[in-house]
């Protein structure tokens, strides 16, 4: 009801700071002339969140136990590893209303689902093919390079998981 | 910072940068450090205000008060000023008496100061009345309230006694009046702070007003009762007073103790004047006129809902008081700011959970003890020293809000995160008074209103989902001894099933003391629950497992058909009432087996039997009800499973609204033992819930402005015809009840020997009238919300206006934008 300009503390249904500077990024590499997308534009009616540091064991009846909290779910989209098909710790939730999703922002965003820290950003809307990660193996890019043991996103990176594992061949060729 | 971007002014190469990515890099060239502006020192000087327990907020006060006032003519910073403290009285109403206090500073030091504060003021509180925004009218008209010794006259008095008789008025016109009621809460949270303020001789004003209010705040509303915490028909004694009519008592008491209100904080008297260091006074000050506020009549009500506020403590009757009792006016004025400042910053849960944890710095020091001492600490205080825990001052205020009858401000799950937020914030301190919440909620459990268990129950296992799962369960190990429809034993079972939803069985099984892992049946455990037809014990055995096979092949209608046909032949052969039952059956269980990977693979499942689905509807009630009966068996161990299914298939309009109700309270009423279940509550509620939201649309849709015919007539028909069918609704929910609420129904009267006199008899009957209260609640607030919103719709019948007219409003746009 408060009819303030803005609020004496911030707020949390804001999109990140990575959507932000997402498209700060494209806004740098356009050219001059095009006129920049303000990034509250394509969120303005936003019904969709992308929901990321998953688990990737958690299930789709987990996701909508916690989410539907917040209101009818239309859709939920599974991330998915780009070449087992197996769920890779990311979903996107759509729900029927704006003020649905930024009360999940508000509420859901940052607490636990199946004990894991969850972030929920404002998404633009899903599109065919973004529910496959785009990792080198197949799932998600942060899973590539992780130094540190996650069991619920398998272990170790992936990309030093390869190298450890070759490293240990030679290792045993050399023997 | 600065130190790190100096270093990145060199050579790019010189040190590697692994997290950033270049883009981000700030190609500026970096100025050298520089003073704070004085308008941003003002700026996080105010919003801070109070907030450090390290800082005297006199000094503070003072502080803010001689920049402002010395700068008076630094247009920032007086906008700022006059901006910023009406911001924070409007979102962060603990801190008013802080920013009240600097204004009067500020208004001794440069009487233009306040006058500007005022203006803009009154400026903001004529517009909220206008819109009726009462809680913001409320939040002004007490920062004016403190403002009485720059006011010449009678000050704000003649505002209230205004407000006053406009609830008369509307309390005369109906007695079923609520606005009234706000109006009355308006001046009864003013008067206080008038009271505190450093304006004196106006104790007579005061209780001329109170002796007014007391004919309208004493008399209970109609409603109190409906949104009781605890129905008074259960329990009398736990049964709380409205809010209104508890501040009233209260007030009389200051009133008669000569206005102590140890609570509130008084910062203005401490402050010295800078020149002869002598306590300030504010009687000297030069007076200005009280802003001129016109309140309308009749006032208008905003787009809330007004319902009586009953007042909750779930602290109530421990050995000693660890929150102030409802005869202490602390109880109704801390409980008034910490709801406003909960309910209003919703958007930040985490700024809210540090205001509610830093409570003691907004009272009169030595309101609170210690923050974290722990209960049986308290104990060894002696009494005349004891003051209240504020952990469970601040909890008590949330599960206020979380338990709001008939529905809270927010969605629930905001109370949810805040708690946990809470939690997260000072676990050592939060978790011990969650705990005794718990156990008082859970003592109530049989009477407290239905609705509220329900709440109680989801909040529960959605907090524990956010500590993994420790609870000391062993305390109500006795309880499992006790028949499974008794509340406590339907709250454990309930509460276990939500926490597996949230997570899984094994999880969930490891983090129970015995005896409780049994309460986990293998049944439970298991992703993908047993196919009835894999055995042959099974009748249709074989068409049954065919059925599956085509399913998952996702064969054609054609290929389905005849399986189905046979089906139904050998049930007619043998001489089945309704041989659609037992192929439904079948049907519907293969499609649940096959769809038990996830939601989306049964949802995908359902989408292409739509039709054939679709179809059972109409052709045979009780094979549509069949299809209740068969995903409710197929996940009996995963109930919330079922229900969401449930759900889908109210989506898809394969299942009725009135369907699932006819299932639930009638086909599989079971004596009445159905009501015991907590999932089934939760899907009757979300079954409803359905209904009633659309009906809130079709309401929505009629009575958006600037609607004309023949679209008027064509809604209202829906409308009419929509709100005949939710009356149905809600007089089956009550017929079938009511007869479980007076142990007439036929299965109830056939238990044991007829008399009803079986222990489990009461409960059961119990059950009923708890569930009754419920649905007869939601019903009656929802004619009454269609009542109130059409009373100001668009008559039927009302044309669009002349063309030329149109054409003039085109033109009166136009040159809006031109200008």
């Amino acid at each position: 009801m408060s009819l303030l300009a803005i609020n004496t503390v911030d707020r949390l249904d804001r999109p990140s700071a990575y959507y932000v500077s997402k498209n700060k990024r494209r806004r740098f590499n356009d050219r001059e002339d095009e006129k920049p997308e303000e990034p509250d534009d394509k969120l303005k009616n936003a019904t969709t969140l992308y929901v990321g540091n998953l688990s990737f064991y958690t299930t789709e009846e987990q996701i909508h136990e916690l989410f539907s909290k917040c209101g009818e779910i239309k859709r939920l989209v599974m991330g998915l590893d780009r070449f087992n098909k197996t769920p890779c710790g990311f979903c996107f939730v759509e729900y029927y209303t704006h003020q649905d999703a930024l009360d999940c922002l508000k509420y859901i965003g940052g607490t636990k689902l199946d004990e894991r820290i969850i972030r929920a950003d404002l998404d633009p809307g899903f599109e065919e093919g973004r529910q496959f990660g785009r990792g080198k193996s197949g799932g998600q890019v942060r899973d590539e390079y992780r130094e540190e043991y996650d069991p619920g996103r398998g272990g170790y990176g992936r990309a030093y998981d390869e190298q450890r594992q070759r490293e240990e061949d030679e290792y045993g060729a050399g023997r | 910072m600065a130190e790190n971007d100096r270093r990145n002014q060199g050579y790019r190469g010189g040190r590697k940068r692994r997290y950033r990515d270049d883009d981000d890099f700030d190609r500026r060239p970096q100025r050298r450090r520089y003073e704070e502006p004085l308008f941003v020192q003002v700026r996080r000087q105010l919003l801070t205000i109070a907030e450090s327990a390290a800082r005297r907020v006199e000094d503070d006060i003072q502080s803010i008060a001689k920049t402002v006032s010395e700068n008076y003519d630094d247009e920032e910073i007086r906008r700022d000023f006059v901006n910023i403290s009406l911001d924070l009285v409007l979102e962060q109403p603990m801190k008013t008496p802080f920013i009240a206090g600097t204004v009067l500073v500020a208004h001794s030091l440069k009487p233009e100061l306040g006058s500007e504060v005022l203006s803009k003021a009154g400026e903001a509180l004529q517009k909220y009345i206008n819109t009726g925004a009462w809680r913001e009218v409320k939040l002004l008209v007490r920062f004016l309230g403190i403002l009485q010794p720059v006011y010449e006259g009678d000050g704000i008095f003649p505002l209230l006694e205004e407000l006053f008789a406009r609830a008369v008025d509307l309390q005369t016109a109906s007695s079923e009046d609520l606005l009234g009621l706000e109006l009355v809460k308006i001046i009864q949270f003013t008067l206080p702070y008038v009271m505190i303020s450093p304006a004196t001789g106006f104790e007579a004003q005061a209780s001329a007003l109170l002796e007014k209010t007391d004919i309208i705040a004493s008399t209970p509303h109609a409603l109190v009762d409906l949104v009781n915490t605890f129905s008074p028909e259960e329990d009398k004694s736990a049964a709380g007073s409205s809010v209104i009519s508890l501040m009233q008592s209260q007030l009389q008491g200051e009133a008669s103790r000569g206005w102590v209100l140890k609570c509130l904080p008084r910062p203005w008297k401490d402050i010295r004047d800078s020149e002869n260091d002598e306590l300030k006074s504010f009687d000297s000050v030069t007076k200005i006129p009280f802003p001129e506020i016109d309140v309308p009549n009749p006032v208008p009500n905003g787009s809330r809902s007004l319902f009586p506020e009953v007042y909750l403590s779930v602290y109530a009757n421990q050995e000693f008081d660890t929150v102030p009792s409802t005869s202490d006016i602390s109880s109704s004025l801390i409980r008034d700011s910490l709801v406003d400042t909960i309910n209003l910053l919703d958007f930040n849960r985490v700024a809210t959970a540090k205001f509610l944890i830093d409570l003691d710095c907004y009272f009169t020091p030595h309101t609170f003890i210690k923050r974290a001492t722990p209960f049986d600490r308290m104990r060894d205080i002696p009494e005349e020293q004891r003051a209240w825990k504020p952990e469970d001052v601040a909890v008590d205020a949330v599960f206020s809000q979380l338990f709001q009858l008939p529905a809270a401000e927010h969605k629930l799950v905001y109370y949810h995160s805040l708690l946990t937020e809470c939690c997260k914030i000072a676990p050592a301190a939060i978790a011990p008074s969650l705990g005794r919440a718990i156990r008082f909620l859970y003592n109530s459990l049989q009477t407290m209103d239905l609705e509220l268990s329900s709440r109680f129950l989801d909040w529960f296992a959605h907090h524990l989902s956010n500590f993994g799962f420790t609870w000391k369960w062993s305390e109500w190990a006795d309880d499992l001894e006790l028949p499974a429809i008794d509340p406590r034993m339907s709250f454990i079972t309930g509460a276990l099933d939500k926490e597996i939803r949230l997570s899984f069985a094994q999880r969930i099984k490891g983090t129970l003391p015995e005896p409780y892992p049994k309460l986990i049946t293998p049944g439970k455990e298991k992703d993908t629950p047993e196919f009835k037809y894999a055995s042959d014990m099974t009748p249709y055995f074989k068409e049954g497992q065919e059925l599956m096979q085509l399913i998952r092949k996702k064969a054609t209608d054609e290929e389905i058909q005849p399986v189905i046909a046979a089906i139904e032949e050998q049930a007619h052969s043998q001489g089945v009432e309704d041989p659609k039952i037992p192929s439904t059956d079948a049907f519907v269980t293969s499609l649940c087996f096959v769809g038990s990977k996830s939601l989306s693979h049964v949802l995908s499942c359902i989408e292409r039997s739509k039709d054939r689905l679709l179809a059972l509807g109409t052709e045979s009630p009780r094979a549509r009800c069949q299809i209740i009966t068969s995903v409710m068996e197929y996940w009996a161990d995963q109930p919330g499973i079922a229900i969401n299914i449930i759900d889908k298939l109210l989506n898809y309009t394969i299942l009725s609204p009135l369907s699932v109700l006819e299932w639930a309270l009638s086909e599989s009423v079971a004596a009445g033992t159905i009501l015991s279940k907590a999932h089934i509550f939760e899907m009757i509620s979300a079954t409803v819930g359905k209904v009633t939201n659309r009906m809130r649309q079709i309401v929505a849709a009629r009575t958006q402005p600037g609607l004309y015919e023949p679209q008027l007539t064509a809604i209202d028909e829906t409308l009419v015809r929509e709100r005949a069918d939710m009356q149905t609704l809600f007089k089956f929910i009550e017929d079938s009840i009511v007869s479980v609420a007076a142990g007439s129904n036929d299965e109830q009267m056939e238990r044991g020997d007829g008399s009803g006199d079986l222990p489990e008899d009461a409960i059961i009957r119990q059950w009923g009238r708890r569930w009754l209260r419920v649905f007869c609640r939601k019903a009656a607030v929802e004619e009454n919300f269609i009542t109130d919103a059409l009373a100001n719709a668009t008559p039927l019948g009302t044309v669009a206006p002349e063309r030329e007219n149109a054409a003039d409003k085109d033109l009166d746009i136009a040159d809006a934008d031109g200008q």
